[in-house]
């Protein structure tokens, strides 16, 4: 199964995964659309963590916990795709997929997608309909920086933990010199900020 | 956030107000800083290009993604340009400021305004001379309309020569400096590339063509109109803003104030005056003392009308009329959480919009004054110069009629304040020094100073408030560096009392020595942040008076807490008149390797100006006394 990748050393914290996100699953399908819309529905954020940035999604865990949570059934696996797909019409929005969520990535909102007057959970559904006509999931498409990835795990895994040891190993590869700077100057600015050193 | 208020801002009168405003759910700065994290990283990298609708485009720092915009631009073009953009907007702030003097030096001397008066003949005549207008035998007010004109003629100019301001005051040898690289670069790239300004509001309108859609894409050449553009600025606009004001206003002279939000009265009508231009403040400050206004607020149970100043429009009233200051750019919000500020008066520049929705938290009326600066949810009453008094009058009473409306369960005025000792004008510092350079060379020459460090405000929410102001200016007298700036450094440094005579006992033995000699602080405070003009003159003055350039001298500049546009303008014509910079925040350059060498490495080769980023006071002072100690070398000292 593909799967979403973090690398959160290469997130720049620019959003358009958010963005694109939001635009893929707004019934109007356009950004000019969905501007002032409170029913946006935004599956993945990009969260600060001091001067660290990662986009918190669903895993989509096998087996996942909200799925066997869920005692209104509103929670399936989606066959083809594997991913872990939420049904806001029967959703009760009783908040059980959020409470043993790992990840914390399940919110409650009344999208456009639930029944009228309604709070409704919502989570990243993996774009499985974006998949089934195959294209990336929006937020991976939209990265720039390769933050974010769609991979089968097992070779993507292999592969990163050869560029990691290119590093630890041989020196090589690693961030580019002023990008790295960037980093590290920053992590000094949020450093002083909480230590209250500046 | 950090919960601890005092990891915010290293003041404990704004620390008070801090607690204050966590406990009653005040939005400031700090906390939407907060809330604006993560904070986009293309932009601090300056690797975003909007200035066309094929775009935006990004170039990751990462070399993942694409290399080139829509358009071919990579990532050096789109930093160059973003940063001639900047210095731009910052040199139009600090011009635009000196516009508006030069054309009211005009309608003086033409007898159109008689709201205002030459207060300052003798300062006229010096500039004259400078330009070469003829003063001998002549009316005031006629030499006024040949300098006004001059001035007004350095914005509009369309020829090719140097504006005369320039010409008029920039140091011999850096003149020549940089006729010499000007020739160098064309013989280098085959194109003319120019640095001296042809006309102040001309560089800017290269600026914003050449970086239009499909023209200049050379880093080098970008870079060479930016510091073009900020001369511009430093040698023009903001040196004409100076001259002008002290012309019609009066110079600065030496004198002692109180700083901090201690400065305001409970007892009184208080009213704060925000911004940067001195032209309607000085007359607010006029109408708050006359016995009229006085009169009014006792009418309504006041002792009479207080003003205080915020930022650079507190530093212009400062050093020309002693009014105390109540703080500099973090504190504006600050200060109306006292809940004892009957109006905030605002002019231009560094204004937040907040100030609108926090006001009407209280009764504080918010007015804004300026037609370049409207925020809704304010009262405007526009400004005219030529019924300055009419409106002055009218803020003034606009304030008094706000005071019964003032909840005294919701005053809480921090009690800090501190004296300093302003008013450090170049004509004060030789006049301090017996009327010659001679006596400060000497000591710099035999060692007792060992060199000098221009510090240039503004507070950022991003480094905890005036602590890098506070830590450097520190360790730099300790290590018997002069330093002197302006800005909202100055205020951060009078509220902390570097600016009283008491700070000479933290300065090395041979700074206190000679500050103890002259009776001056170790820290001068030489006005607002369009006076770095007069670090400039200063500067060309020593030089002029040793013949040699500009950098041969030790003489650094800083801007460790730099927020606006303006300052990448001052820090720009600092380094293109031969002065190494210090920067903290770093600037968003780190996504061009190409510029980032340009500025903090090939700058060093062809100007002897150049930038430097640090993040630690310390280290930037360690950096700073080995600069100075290889520029003495230099001049064998």
């Amino acid at each position: 199964m593909k799967k979403i990748f973090v690398d959160y050393r290469k997130c720049v914290a620019c959003k358009s995964c958010e963005t694109a996100c939001a635009v893929a699953h707004h019934p109007n399908g356009s950004l000019f659309g969905l501007v002032g819309d409170i029913r946006t529905q935004v599956n993945v954020r990009v969260l600060g963590v001091e001067h660290e940035a990662f986009p918190v999604s669903c895993r989509h865990c096998d087996p996942a916990a909200c799925l066997t949570a869920c005692p209104a059934g509103a929670i399936a696996r989606d066959a083809a795709s594997g991913a872990v797909v939420q049904n806001p019409e029967k959703c009760q929005a009783c908040a059980m997929c959020a409470m043993v969520c790992p990840f914390d990535a399940i919110s409650f909102k009344h999208t456009h997608r639930a029944l009228p007057g309604r709070e409704v959970a919502y989570k990243c559904d993996l774009c499985h309909q974006r998949l089934a006509q195959g294209h990336a999931p929006a937020c991976v498409q939209a990265c720039h920086s390769g933050a974010l990835v769609f991979k089968v795990s097992e070779p993507q895994r292999e592969k990163r933990a050869v560029a990691s040891l290119k590093v630890y190993l041989l020196g090589e590869g690693g961030e580019p010199p002023l990008f790295a700077l960037h980093r590290e100057l920053r992590r000094k600015t949020f450093a002083r900020r909480r230590m209250g050193k500046s | 956030m950090c919960p601890r208020a005092d990891h915010r801002s290293v003041d404990p009168a704004a620390a008070a107000m801090l607690k204050i405003s966590d406990r009653d759910g005040f939005e400031t700065a700090w906390s939407r800083l907060e809330a604006q994290q993560p904070q986009c990283g293309y932009g601090q990298l300056g690797t975003c290009c909007r200035n066309c609708s094929m775009g935006p485009c990004r170039i990751d720092p990462l070399e993942e993604g694409p290399r080139r915009g829509v358009c071919g631009a990579n990532a050096d073009t789109m930093v160059a340009r973003n940063l001639a953009r900047m210095a731009a907007a910052g040199s139009s702030a600090h011009s635009d400021h000196g516009r508006k003097v030069a054309l009211l030096l005009k309608e003086v001397a033409s007898g159109r305004n008689t709201d205002y008066t030459i207060i300052n003949p003798d300062k006229l005549m010096v500039v004259a001379g400078r330009l070469g207008i003829a003063t001998a035998g002549r009316e005031t007010l006629a030499v006024a309309n040949d300098v006004a004109d001059v001035a007004i003629g350095c914005f509009g100019a369309q020829g090719e020569e140097t504006i005369p301001f320039v010409l008029g005051y920039m140091p011999k040898k850096r003149l020549e400096l940089l006729k010499n690289l000007e020739v160098t670069l064309s013989e280098l790239t085959g194109a003319r590339i120019g640095l001296l300004p042809r006309g102040i509001d001309r560089e800017v309108v290269d600026i914003m063509h050449r970086t239009h859609f499909g023209c200049d894409a050379d880093p080098l050449t970008l870079i060479a109109q930016t510091l073009r553009c900020s001369f511009g600025d430093g040698w023009g606009g903001s040196l004409i803003a100076t001259e002008c004001q002290d012309i019609l206003f009066g110079s600065p002279t030496v004198r002692t104030i109180k700083a901090n939000l201690g400065v305001l009265d409970a007892e009184m009508v208080n009213v704060l005056v925000h911004g940067h231009e001195p032209v309607l403040s000085e007359k607010v400050v006029e109408w708050a003392r006359s016995p009229e206004m006085t009169a009014a607020a006792k009418a309504v149970g006041a002792k009479g009308v207080n003003v205080a100043g915020l930022c650079c429009t507190g530093n212009e009233i400062l050093m020309r009329q002693g009014v105390n200051v109540a703080g500099n750019l973090l504190h504006s919000e600050l200060a109306i959480m006292t809940g004892a500020v009957e109006a905030m008066v605002v002019d231009v520049q560094c204004i937040f919009p907040s100030l609108a929705d926090l006001s009407s938290c209280f009764h504080t009326r918010f007015i804004t004054t300026s037609e370049q600066t409207n925020i809704p949810g304010s009262l405007h009453i526009q400004f005219e110069e030529h019924e300055a008094n009419a409106i002055a009058r009218r803020i003034i009473q606009t304030a008094i009629d706000a005071y019964p409306n003032r909840n005294a369960a919701k005053v809480y005025i921090p009690q800090e304040t501190e004296e300093a000792m302003v008013g450090f004008t170049v004509e004060q510092v030789v006049g301090a020094l017996g009327g010659k350079l001679d006596p400060l060379v000497e000591v710099i020459a035999n060692g007792t100073i060992k060199g000098v460090v221009g510090i240039v405000g503004c507070n950022n929410a991003k480094v905890q408030q005036d602590f890098f102001h506070l830590s450097l200016t520190r360790e730099l007298i300790k290590r018997d560096i002069l330093v002197l700036g302006t800005g909202c450094w100055a205020i951060a440094a009078a509220k902390a009392g570097l600016m009283n005579l008491g700070a000479q006992q933290l300065a090395g033995p041979g700074l206190k020595a000679v500050c103890t000699q002259l009776c001056i602080p170790p820290v001068l405070h030489m006005g607002s942040c369009v006076d770095c003009s007069r670090m400039l003159v200063l500067t060309g003055a020593l030089a002029d008076h040793l013949g040699v350039d500009t950098s041969a001298l030790p003489v650094v500049g800083s801007a460790p807490e730099w927020t606006t546009e303006k300052a990448v303008a001052i820090g720009s014509y600092f380094i293109g008149s031969g002065l190494p910079v210090h920067l903290w925040p770093v600037p968003p350059v780190l996504g061009s390797p190409v510029v980032t060498k340009i500025l903090t490495e090939s700058a060093k080769d062809l100007l002897g100006g150049y930038f430097f980023v640090e993040e630690d006071p310390e280290a930037t002072a360690d950096r700073m006394e080995a600069i100075i100690m290889e520029k003495r070398a230099g001049l064998g000292l």
